[in-house]
């Protein structure tokens, strides 16, 4: 760290308790270089966590005669910072009086009542109390809701115990609860320690595991579970580190929303790389949710080995991951089948990919060629297409729901865009994708009848010199890199409109345009390049153009080529794809493999490794292990 | 036809004369969601759950306040004893509503509906989207019972239960009807189907005639105790038909609610059907149908409310309940506690 970014540092960490703008949003980019000094590193730790804590309690005002207004989000930071503790009292009594239901409401209430242990009033602590006896909690649907339920339920049953049945809304003892809340949890980091998540890097859910698994590896009592959340923060914090280039998650998501996927910068997983690694500007409000992370922080701090996977980037790597698709219960051969990952990272542009197929039923990403911005505020850095897909079948697949009223509910449920024929979210049983480095071959195979029988292709606002070329290629830079984006049929172009929230009603334009290709067999390639490989712009469309390239759309679609890398490559739609006469067998690839994450199928051990640091989880022996080699 | 169904037979069908001439002697509940758009992690603004109608036709909650409610079930033997199937699996109540225990455990998930064998009271089947678990102990303890589902495709919307014979219950799954005779020890299909049965029904005159109805797969009949179905001609296929009912006071009469074709009835015992949606509003999205001990016909319909008709279906009223949904609707006989 520059002794700016110190001074800095502790001009937020003295001038903490006035502050109410939100300064790191507000202010330039932060500095990128790495911080090599432990000490410097943790006084800027704890100045972004303290900035957090600070702008949530300041932002809010007590009436006296409204003493609900704090809302918990502040009444948290507050008691955190310890300042206003009978307003947190007063609060807490009154927002328990109209307690919500289910997992987004149990994790606040759990982090209130900890943090209020020693500073909440009796009555305070009785009215919170007396909530997880009197309201039905709601276990959810998904993976995080469960993650978030089960760590609270844990938690505050280790908070009250040898309580009975009676005094608990499911009607479970503290014992009961304490051991149904630990089955379940060993279960999932079982299950994410062998095959992977479900819920894979999500853009904004990363939130709904790291915090409950931060209240545990602060709260609990049980050792073992204590262990257990610090050692899952590791591992959900060194796969965002790998993913991330500058702070900004790159590449597929098993869910993510349309904000997040064109700017890519604008999702909590920023808001993590922010305050864990300070490369990136935080989002908007903290990411809402980030404030009950905050909360905690200081019980928590990303080992030196994370830290520099996601700041100090030297070579050029590849990693291959795997992960699984969230449970199906019906429609599908298979409960939970696999997912590979491929995600090339360099410097200036990352290029990330699932084989595509059909992903999560709603919102999930499966591709794209994403470069780097100096200030990735209201920037869209990425490339990507994609097949529209709006099926109830999907949906049903992983949800219990009635199929008929699906498709208009969950455009009310927070994914205005699903049955939009212009949409950018989503993933397709008919699309199938293959990426060798930066080379991204995505073909489409849709069934005629399909709703939406159409492939759109996301053209950016900030992409510059857009060139449709004789060739067939369009030709484009964004920031420093070049970009190479190949149709393999006929298209038009429609400005591309944008919900800018999950629960809007109306699209609007936020520049850029929609590559639309209403062909069923179809096909896109991507080839990306630094400005450093080509001495111009014109020099890289030379080179594109000269790449040898075949392709057929029927019966199925085919691409054979030689990439820019040099590579033979043939893609048959249904086929392995083929690299240098070598098919790709997915079934042998291990559940992270690259030089930084490395981990086996089933082996509930994960050895992150940068330059000459190496720390090992191993979930079997509830261990970690630190070398420097 | 056995001796016994022919003598249970006689008393459903006296009681249902005695029933058509006096006072109901059965009470009426159902499991309906009263909050719209509910997600989540957002309060719960108005009151849901199960509800019972009293004899001067209001509704009366009971219970917890929970939107995700897909079944009720009781006890013969106690009417304190409840079962419901929901989000979070299986609740019970062994004092009337007052407190809920959840019975399973986490991995048992997103219940579909919950059932009490009448000639074994203490045996409970739970529905689940991953295949049937069943107690025998009044649900405080619940194993899976799986034995002949398939490992793919046992997707359980409901295990309707044989009122006729301990252990005997029908599933209906993604890939057909499956037959227990043993109280869930082993299963086997007795129909195959393209898509998943939602709903099956014995009738209350006739213990060996069934019907059964699948998300796009027709209707079936079978009228040799589920053993043989044949599928309904008059009924078609081209929309999900989400449940089934026979109406109590008269054995010709049933009826269907169907998304898109909105409520179908027969009154001549299923040979042929009927429109019956003048009256209710469109487009045709009729979430469950069900016949109160009187002889009502219920019609619950998507985004709107629930609706009645005293002259099964040509024409209909708005119930009181406004703005409810009704996920099951069932009839017991009446507490005497």
């Amino acid at each position: 760290m520059k002794l700016t970014q110190l001074f800095a540092a502790m001009v937020t960490l003295t001038t903490a308790g006035t502050a109410i703008a939100q300064p790191a949003f507000d202010a330039a980019p932060p500095d990128r270089s790495v911080v090599q000094d432990a000490a410097i590193r943790e006084a800027a730790y704890l100045a972004r966590v303290n900035e957090v804590l600070n702008w949530r309690a300041s932002g809010a005002t007590v009436k006296t005669d409204d003493p609900g207004n704090l809302g918990l989000a502040a009444v948290a930071c507050k008691l955190a910072l310890g300042e206003d503790l009978e307003d947190c009292s007063l609060s807490v009594i009154e927002v328990m009086k109209d307690p919500g239901t289910g997992p987004f409401w149990m994790f606040p209430n759990v982090c209130v009542a900890f943090l209020g242990r020693d500073h909440l009033t009796d009555e305070a602590k009785a009215a919170i109390r007396e909530t997880w006896r009197t309201t039905r909690q709601l276990r959810g649907d998904t993976e995080n809701h469960w993650v978030m339920y089960y760590a609270s339920l844990f938690l505050m049953s280790e908070l009250y115990p040898n309580e009975p049945g009676e005094s608990w809304y499911n009607g479970l003892t503290s014992e009961e609860n304490l051991a149904e809340s630990k089955a379940f949890l060993i279960d999932w980091m079982d299950m994410t320690t062998k095959i992977g998540q479900g819920e894979f890097n999500t853009t904004h859910y990363i939130g709904e595991y790291a915090i409950p698994m931060l209240f545990l590896a602060s709260w609990s009592e049980d050792a073992e579970m204590k262990q257990r959340g610090k050692m899952m923060l590791d591992w959900l914090f060194a796969e965002l580190a790998n993913v991330t280039l500058n702070g900004v998650m790159r590449g597929p998501n098993s869910r993510t929303d349309e904000g997040s996927v064109i700017e890519r910068w604008n999702a909590l997983a920023s808001y993590f790389s922010w305050i864990l690694f300070g490369n990136t500007p935080p989002t908007k409000g903290y990411g809402g949710w980030g404030v009950y992370f905050a909360t905690v922080a200081k019980n928590y701090q990303v080992p030196e080995v994370i830290y520099r996977l996601a700041t100090d980037r030297g070579d050029d790597f590849v990693q291959r991951d795997r992960a699984r698709i969230r449970r199906r219960w019906r429609y599908s051969e298979e409960l939970s089948p696999p997912v590979h990952k491929t995600q090339y990272m360099r410097r200036d542009y990352a290029v990330g990919s699932t084989t595509g197929g059909q992903l999560d039923p709603i919102q999930a990403h499966a591709w794209d060629v994403t470069w780097d911005e100096p200030d990735p505020r209201g920037k869209h850095p990425t490339m990507f297409s994609l097949h529209p897909n709006s099926s109830s079948r999907a949906m049903q697949m992983s949800f219990t729901a009635y199929p008929e009223p699906w498709i208009k509910g969950v455009t009310n449920e927070g994914k205005p865009s699903y049955d939009s024929p212009d949409k950018i979210v989503g993933s397709s049983p008919f699309e199938q994708v293959f990426q060798d480095l930066d080379t991204v071959i995505a073909l489409y195979d849709i069934p005629e009848g399909t709703r939406f029988p159409h492939i759109n292709g996301f053209f950016s606002k900030d992409l510059v010199n857009l060139t449709e070329d004789q060739s067939g290629w369009i030709f484009a830079q964004g920031g420093r890199s070049y970009l190479a984006y190949r149709p393999l049929a006929g298209y038009h172009w429609i400005p591309y409109l944008h919900y800018t929230g999950g629960w809007a009603k109306e699209k609007l334009p936020v520049g850029g345009q929609l590559l639309t290709s209403p062909h069923l067999q179809n096909g896109t390639i991507v080839q990306a390049a630094s400005v450093d490989e080509f001495a111009s712009f014109e020099a890289f469309q030379d080179a594109i153009r000269a790449l040898p390239l075949e392709f057929n759309l029927e019966p199925v679609p085919m691409v054979k080529m030689t990439t820019l890398r040099g590579k033979q490559v043939s893609f048959t739609y249904g086929e392995a794809p083929i690299v240098n006469d070598e098919a790709i067998d997915y079934a042998k690839w291990k559940l992270f493999e690259g030089p930084h994450l490395n981990a086996e199928i089933d082996g509930r051990k994960m050895t992150i490794t940068h330059g000459r640091l190496q720390r090992v989880l191993d979930f079997n022996t509830l261990t970690i292990s630190d070398a420097v080699k | 036809m056995t001796p016994l169904k022919t003598f249970l037979t006689l008393i459903t069908l006296m009681a249902s004369t005695t029933f058509s001439t006096a006072a109901p002697e059965y009470d009426f509940y159902i499991c309906a969601k009263v909050n719209r758009d509910y997600v989540i992690g957002s309060k719960v603004e108005t009151v849901n759950g199960v509800f019972q109608r009293t004899d001067e036709g209001a509704w009366v909650h009971q219970g917890y306040n929970d939107t995700t409610l897909t079944a009720v079930a009781f006890d013969p033997r106690d009417r304190n004893v409840i079962y419901t199937s929901a989000n979070n699996g299986l609740w019970r109540s062994l004092d009337g509503g007052k407190h809920w225990r959840i019975c399973n455990d986490w991995d048992m998930t997103e219940a579909r509906h919950v059932a009490v064998d009448p000639n074994a009271p203490d045996h409970v089947y739970l529905s689940l989207p991953d295949g049937i678990a069943v107690s025998t102990d009044r649900a405080q303890t619940l194993v899976r019972r799986e034995n002949g589902l398939p490992e793919r495709g046992k997707y359980t919307q409901l295990v309707t239960i044989d009122r006729t014979q301990a252990g005997r219950a029908f599933a209906g799954c993604e890939v057909g009807i499956y037959l227990t005779e043993n109280g869930a020890d082993s299963w086997r299909r007795v129909l195959e189907t393209t898509d998943i049965v939602n709903d099956i029904q014995q009738s209350p005159h006739d213990p060996d005639h069934w019907l059964a109805t699948t998300q796009s797969a027709g209707a079936w009949s079978s009228r040799d105790g589920g053993l043989t179905w044949s599928p309904i001609e008059g009924v078609p296929r081209a929309h999900s038909l989400y449940n089934v009912t026979f109406d109590m006071t008269n054995p010709d009469r049933l009826a269907i609610g169907s998304w898109g074709l909105g409520v179908l009835t027969s009154e001549d015992g299923g040979k042929t059907w009927q429109d019956r949606n003048t009256g209710l509003p469109e487009p045709q999205r009729v979430w469950r149908v069900g016949v109160d001990p009187s002889g009502r016909l219920y019609a619950s319909v998507h985004t709107q409310t629930l609706f009645y008709s005293d002259d099964f279906g040509r024409t209909w009223q708005p119930d009181t309940l406004k703005g409810s949904l009704v996920n099951y609707f069932v009839t017991m006989p009446k507490s005497k506690q």
